[in-house]
């Protein structure tokens, strides 16, 4: 009787590192919290270190955790979903629906300016176009799921309304004021930091749920990798699997865009790291794995980003895909093969 | 003694085919077939007949477009297909887990009974030393025997193949259907393969299933089949004899020879004589004689008073294209 690998020291790997860079993420920044400080800044009133503490960094770190973890899981039900190591969490164009949205608010607003002055007057209203615009194409993805029959064809699909909505806020961008424009283009830039506990309780919601239905799939998910036909002949209901995995991934990345912007990269590479680390092909493994993978990548990205000890702060996105893409392309060297 | 045999799948007047711009599009019409308990049936047919999609279609991947099937105690059926498994990380011991899910809840947790059915698996085709190799490291005959073992972990009485012997060489082809056959007469299974291997199916299969080209299925026992000529009409052989096994020969030099000897000897010798072009006749003025020669294999060639003795066939065949 053989039972599968346990994976004990790269599970203690991905939690010791996770751990590690939570605490490293919430004393480093442009004030430096020495360790000893921290603690007693969380749990005494220090005054000015419990303030950043409380109100800005755990907050920041949380978000880091929360969109690591939900961009990472929808990368992975997506390569998953469609046998493809190049799909992505954005595969779907949600990410370029909600942009898409997020534009038109912040570039179109700029004829009404009574309706763009309400707008902004609304901390809420860029996490809501967002997350519209994400459902929008949500919507729309999922009944063009139940009626195309086979996942290559939903693939394609999703990257033509991709390549539609992201022309269109070209055309948005080509049109419009300088000043609006750099505010859509710092939103593209993804960030973790404008979120407050109460945004962060509403992510929490959503990118748990989402994350809930992935789990909730583990055996589909593990058929859909032998293909449409031995999936079927093992009596799992791919109708209904697709379904539910295009609702988790809507969820995690709709809710992760609508508060912190489109961040690229986490969700394409993160699945790939962990699988090079953790070899093996059972989402029930796979899915916690990835969720650490992903929040330790992503409070490394902010660490970094902070420039630890500077008051600037580079944008996110530059960040993600600075560090990750030549590990990606090491990685994939060295194992000279890289799949779902 | 016929009424031993319990019918587990049968088909009743079922038209199988597909769909194509919303016109059904028929391969078999009308089919009536059964295969019963314990029984190796071997489904033969052309390329693209439709072998795949009858399968398919029996296996429930597939709607029928007309007719019913029915399988006995609504059981499900395990199937082996021609279709690719990309995943590279993937072990022959997680593909033969998989055998197990459709009996698992949605956390996948293996009880100690899945856990001997997959070890059983793996006994039963003889790949315990595989179990922890990726599959993208496995050939494709130890592909094939990992994909029969994720089948055989199903535990279904009824196990459809299709194609498994496609691309292996002899050694491996034998093998499979060697197991096939022990799974069906130890085992009780019953197992329906499509294939296109004409000598495979002649020497494994209970009955054959043969599909001809006004869209039916012809039942029968391999030996009537080749006796009553329905091969050689289906198939339209060019150049094969059924009936002797062998490829026809054509006596292309207008020699005869007369060939003395027996045993397998007497048979690769005329073998070797006949695709060299020659004909093999009694009284010829040629004769070739098999014998032994302290202790070794020789042929003695004699032409009225001219005699040669060779020691391999090879320098026989060099001696004769010589002969004036």
């Amino acid at each position: 009787m053989k039972r599968q690998p346990a994976f004990w020291i790269q599970s203690l790997i991905l939690a010791v590192l996770l751990v590690g860079l939570f605490v490293a993420n919430i004393s480093l920044g442009s004030v430096s919290i020495p360790f000893t400080n921290l603690l007693t800044g969380l749990l005494a009133d220090e005054g000015i270190y419990t303030d950043i503490i409380w109100q800005f960094r755990i907050p920041k770190a949380l978000t880091c955790i929360l969109a690591g973890s939900g961009l990472a899981t929808g990368g992975l039900l997506m390569q998953t979903l469609f046998r493809n190591p190049m799909a992505g969490p954005d595969v779907l164009g949600l990410t370029s629906g909600a942009s898409l949205l997020v534009a038109i608010i912040l570039l179109v607003g700029q004829f009404n300016v009574g309706l763009s002055d309400t707008l902004f007057q609304n901390p809420w209203s860029i996490a809501i176009a967002a997350s519209l615009g994400g459902a929008m194409v949500f919507i729309l993805i999922i009944s063009i799921a139940n009626y195309v029959k086979d996942n290559t064809s939903l693939l394609i699909i999703g990257l033509m309304i991709s390549a539609a909505t992201s022309s269109v806020v070209s055309v948005l961008q080509f049109t419009s004021q300088a000043d609006d424009l750099q505010i859509f283009l710092i939103w593209t830039l993804g960030s973790v930091g404008g979120t407050g506990w109460r945004e962060l309780g509403v992510l929490a919601v959503v990118v748990g749920l989402g994350i809930s239905i992935g789990y909730g799939l583990v055996k589909s998910l593990n058929g859909l990798l032998l293909g449409d036909n031995y999936a079927r002949n093992l009596n799992i209901n791919l109708g209904r699997s697709r379904f539910w995995i295009v609702v988790a991934t809507g969820l995690l990345t709709g809710a992760v865009t609508a508060f912190c912007g489109p961040i690229a990269f986490v969700g394409l590479a993160v699945p790939h790291l962990i699988r090079l680390l953790i070899p093996i092909t059972n989402h029930k493994i796979l899915i916690p794995a990835v969720m650490a993978g992903g929040a330790s990548l992503l409070l490394l990205c902010d660490i970094l980003a902070q420039l630890p000890g500077s008051i600037q702060v580079l944008p996110l996105n530059a960040v993600t895909s600075l560090i990750g893409a030549p590990v990606v392309i090491w990685l994939v060297i060295k194992s000279k093969r890289i799949s779902v | 003694m016929s009424d031993l045999k319990t019918i587990v799948l049968q088909t009743n007047d079922l038209v199988v085919g597909y769909r194509k711009a919303d016109k059904d599009i028929a391969l078999f019409e009308k089919l009536n077939l059964n295969l019963c308990a314990g029984e190796l049936v071997c489904f033969m047919g052309s390329n693209g007949v439709g072998k795949t999609t009858l399968i398919k279609t029996l296996t429930g991947l597939q709607k029928a477009i007309g007719g019913s099937l029915e399988i006995s105690d609504n059981q499900s059926v395990a199937v082996v297909l021609t279709d690719r498994i990309t995943s590279s990380l993937m072990t022959v011991y997680d593909l033969v887990t998989y055998g197990r899910y459709p009996y698992l809840n949605w956390r996948v947790t293996l009880s100690r009974e899945d856990y001997e059915l997959i070890d059983q698996a793996i006994r039963q085709v003889h790949i315990e030393s595989l179990a922890d190799k990726k599959l993208i490291e496995l050939s494709d005959g130890q592909l094939q025997m990992a994909m029969i073992a994720k089948a055989l972990a199903q535990n279904t009485a009824i196990l459809f193949l299709d194609e498994p012997t496609a691309h292996l060489d002899l050694n491996n082809r034998v093998e499979i259907m060697n197991i096939l056959r022990g799974l069906s007469r130890t085992n009780g299974k019953t197992i329906l393969i499509a294939t296109h291997e004409l000598d495979l199916a002649l020497q494994t299969a209970d009955r054959i299933w043969l599909a001809t080209p006004d869209k039916t299925i012809l039942q029968g026992l391999p030996e009537d089949l080749v006796l009553n000529g329905t091969f050689d009409e289906v198939f339209q052989f060019k150049g094969f004899d059924l009936k002797t096994g062998k490829m026809s020969h054509e006596a292309y030099r207008g020699v005869e020879i007369q060939l003395e000897g027996n045993g397998y000897e007497y048979l690769w010798t005329k073998n070797a004589l006949e695709r060299c072009g020659y004909e093999i006749k009694q009284a010829s003025k040629l004769k070739v004689t098999i014998f032994q020669k302290e202790n070794k294999l020789a042929w003695k060639f004699s032409h009225g008073d001219y005699t040669r003795d060779y020691f391999t066939l090879m320098s026989l065949m060099e001696g004769l294209a010589i002969h004036p």
